[in-house]
């Protein structure tokens, strides 16, 4: 009887032809073909996004491999332990409506998001099942996505974050959690941290981040010589990409850089409004608001979000190369000069908003908070206070991963950058 | 002048990216030769050094620790201390005070000889591979007072002996408890300072005291980087003298990011350096000046020390990376 039924096959449809493909495909078409003057050496990074977000290729890496879910996991000691790291975090629309099954109705984009892609059959980029996901204690929804990680299948391990940093009981305490977390990877791996190991991690993310700072360096110049589009793809492919091969393409990429400066190039019009972003932070391919300024004549030149400059900006002092020294040192990198908006006070964030500010030569900051991420939303009101008091224009975006609200962004900033445009006018 | 401006800019930017560890290395060795040895070679900057070139070592000794007359100075009897006589110990403050403002307490992290050899402990402790160990905060907070403690009894025990309410035996306080008195003699061959006087119960007690610091020093510093530092009295006294110094740290608290690099490294554990981004003099009492923070900073310009007001040694970016670097080659 059975044998006669008659099954209609279903053939799962090809990934190209799936909606994070398109989704994906759409934005870097954008990116790429809606700018002209793009960096020569930019290549690298936009074929790296379309044959992993476009055509679902595979990331090979070396070791275990350990996702992470923010920037206060010590990438360090998980290369010292021959494991590879991939930050979870994820900017694709049809994720984040695919984990909203998870999180109430009015909660962040960026979480509901990473839960849709580890719980959907076709994770992109395409990583494979992490052997183990650090989640850190930051913010609440990313504390209660652990336990649901975990019921997907996941091993989740919980890093230990304090809520206040200034505190020497919270920079002990944090020490404390980050050994544990060598320790975890110890028993996970079954490797031994020593100094060599651990320094050649240490000199890996320290070259990336050198290589990292060139870049920041050279968007202070006036006119830029590179879009904020093209930055933020660049530290976006940091959360999966091969450390060497990135920090080898943005080294080429600086190398174009100071060509341009020596032939005296613009990559954008001298009077074009330059902008620092701040907030939430931009995932591709979630880049809408920073393309938005870009397109309506603007330009990022500095950004203070976790998916970049935080990301990679603060460097590690070691006074002793020991294996509890270096690791203690690690733990200050990640937690002192941190600026996310979970800890208690503020006054860092401020302060590092303003410097770059100054030092960038900024004429206006933009400031994203995703619906939902109450934090970033909370903080508002007192940068929104500082920068008043400094005379600083600021436009507030509270956003989400939906292409609806484009239309009236596009709006809104066009009509923030005419106004950063009159006010440079008025003081000429 | 174009021309001169640039190469003055080239000279900096070259300082500023010097291995200062190196650099700190060799000349403090050249510093400890002078001052333990420098005797030998009739050299001799006379009794109102700023930092431990220790009296007691009479051979090798190139100059001698201000803290030695000054108590000697301080226990005569008080009709001849409130005499004339006071003068003395008056432009004895002033040539100390001379020699002092010239370099701060750049004396203690490059010249003085018991730092030094607090570093060499060190240095032998890190290639062992033990790892330091530093007070909690609260620990910090009570012990940073004992210099000041210290500082106030090396003065009025003194005048008490010179006012006839100790014996002689216990002058000068300081000098026998410090642990530069039998350390720096043996230096020179000379360990008659590791004795205990039985010739009365205050010389005995006090000569005994005397060994259980430096036994406690040879420990601590071991334990603890700059251990005997903490406690100095000299540091104290420098610290209130410090205002009119020509070499000073400084701190531009706009550019700091508070990663706390500097505190990281610091010898002495001073947080301030870190965290305190309003003084723009940045030198605490603790502090040794040994501008470790100033190498180990990334940001362009932030901690700078300066000499005169002309800025000597920045921090620079390029400068941080390529020490971290070298530290990550070799770094032990």
């Amino acid at each position: 009887m059975e044998s006669d039924a008659k099954v209609i096959p279903i053939h799962p449809s090809p990934y190209n032809l799936s909606r994070q493909a398109a989704e994906a495909q759409t934005v870097l078409d954008h990116i790429v073909d809606d700018f002209s003057d793009n960096p020569e050496s930019m290549r690298y990074f936009y074929d790296l996004f379309r044959r992993v977000y476009c055509q679902g290729e595979e990331l090979k890496h070396e070791g275990l491999l350990v996702g992470t879910t923010c920037i206060h996991a010590p990438e360090e000691l998980i290369y010292a332990f021959g494991a590879t790291p991939v930050r979870l975090c994820n900017g694709s629309y049809h994720y984040d409506q695919r984990g909203a099954d998870f999180m109430p109705a009015k909660s962040c984009s960026l979480v509901k998001a990473t839960l849709g892609m580890l719980n959907s059959e076709t994770v992109i980029p395409k990583i494979g099942k992490p052997d183990m996901i650090v989640n850190p204690t930051t913010c609440d929804q990313k504390k209660k996505a652990s336990a649901m990680m975990e019921n997907m299948g996941y091993s989740v391990y919980d890093l230990e974050l304090p809520s206040v940093k200034e505190s020497e009981a919270s920079r002990v305490y944090w020490q404390r959690s980050v050994r544990q977390f060598a320790e975890r990877l110890r028993e996970l791996t079954g490797r031994k941290l020593t100094r060599k190991n651990l320094k050649e991690a240490m000199a890996k993310t320290g070259r990336a981040q050198a290589a990292f700072r060139t870049l920041h360096n050279f968007r202070r110049q006036s006119p830029s010589l590179i879009l904020g589009k093209d930055a933020f793809l660049v530290t976006n492919a940091y959360f999966f990409d091969d450390i060497g091969r990135w920090t080898a393409a943005v080294e080429k990429l600086n190398e174009e850089l100071a060509q341009r400066e020596k032939a005296g190039f613009k990559a954008v019009q001298s009077k074009a409004p330059r902008v620092l972003f701040t907030g939430s932070p931009p995932i591709f391919p979630n880049l809408k608001l920073p393309l938005l300024i870009e397109e309506s004549g603007g330009v990022v030149v500095a950004d203070e979000t976790c998916s970049a400059n935080r990301m990679l900006y603060d460097m590690t002092a070691v006074d002793e190369w020991l294996v509890n020294d270096m690791v203690d040192s690690l733990a200050d990198k990640y937690l002192k000069p941190c600026t996310c908006p979970i800890f208690t006070r503020n006054d860092d964030r401020r302060r590092r908003l303003l410097d770059l500010v100054s030092s960038f030569n900024v004429d206006g900051v933009v400031y994203q908070a995703f619906a939902g991420c109450q934090v970033y939303e909370m903080e508002y009101r007192s940068v929104a206070e500082e920068f008043n008091k400094a005379g600083i224009p600021l436009l507030y975006v509270e956003t989400d991963y939906s292409p609806d609200d484009k239309g009236q962004l596009s709006t809104r900033i066009e009509a923030f950058l005419e106004s950063l445009k009159n006010r440079r006018k008025q003081r000429a | 002048m174009k021309a001169s401006n640039t190469r003055l800019q080239a000279v900096r930017d070259a300082v500023n990216r010097v291995d200062l560890k190196n650099f700190r290395f060799w000349f403090q060795i050249v510093a400890f030769v002078l001052f333990v040895y420098g005797g030998y070679f009739a050299i001799d900057l006379g009794s109102r050094l700023p930092f431990f070139s220790c009296g007691y070592n009479d051979e090798g000794r190139a100059g001698i620790c201000y803290l030695l007359p000054l108590q000697h100075q301080l226990s005569q009897p008080w009709p001849r201390l409130f005499s004339l006589a006071s003068i003395a110990i008056l432009t004895g403050f002033l040539t100390f005070t001379l020699w002092f403002i010239v370099l701060n307490k750049g004396w203690c992290g490059y010249i003085c000889p018991l730092g030094t050899i607090q570093d060499w402990i060190t240095a032998l402790r890190r290639r062992i591979g033990i790892r330091y160990s530093t007070y909690s905060e609260s620990q910090f907070e009570q012990l940073t007072k004992v210099k000041y403690l210290l500082l106030a009894l090396m003065i009025l025990i003194p005048l008490g002996v010179g006012g006839g309410l100790f014996s002689h035996d216990v002058s000068p306080p300081f000098c026998l408890i410090c642990p530069a008195r039998m350390v720096l003699p043996a230096f020179t061959g000379d360990v008659s300072q590791f004795t205990i006087d039985f010739s009365s119960k205050t010389a005995m007690v006090m000569t005994a005291l005397g060994i259980a610091v430096t036994a406690l020093f040879l420990v601590g510093s071991f334990v603890r980087k700059r251990f005997f530092c903490f406690f100095c009295p000299m540091s104290a006294l420098h610290y209130l003298l410090s205002k009119p110094a020509l070499l000073k740290l400084k701190k531009d608290g706009n550019k700091c990011t508070r990663c706390g690099d500097c505190y990281r490294v610091c010898d002495m554990g001073i947080k301030e350096i870190a965290d305190d981004v309003t003084t723009v003099n940045i030198m605490t009492d603790d502090c040794t000046m040994c501008l470790k923070c100033v190498s180990s900073c990334p940001e362009n310009g932030t901690l700078k020390a300066t000499f005169a007001g002309i800025p000597i040694f920045e921090s620079t970016e390029e400068g941080f990376i390529k020490r971290m670097g070298k530290g990550l080659q070799h770094g032990k």
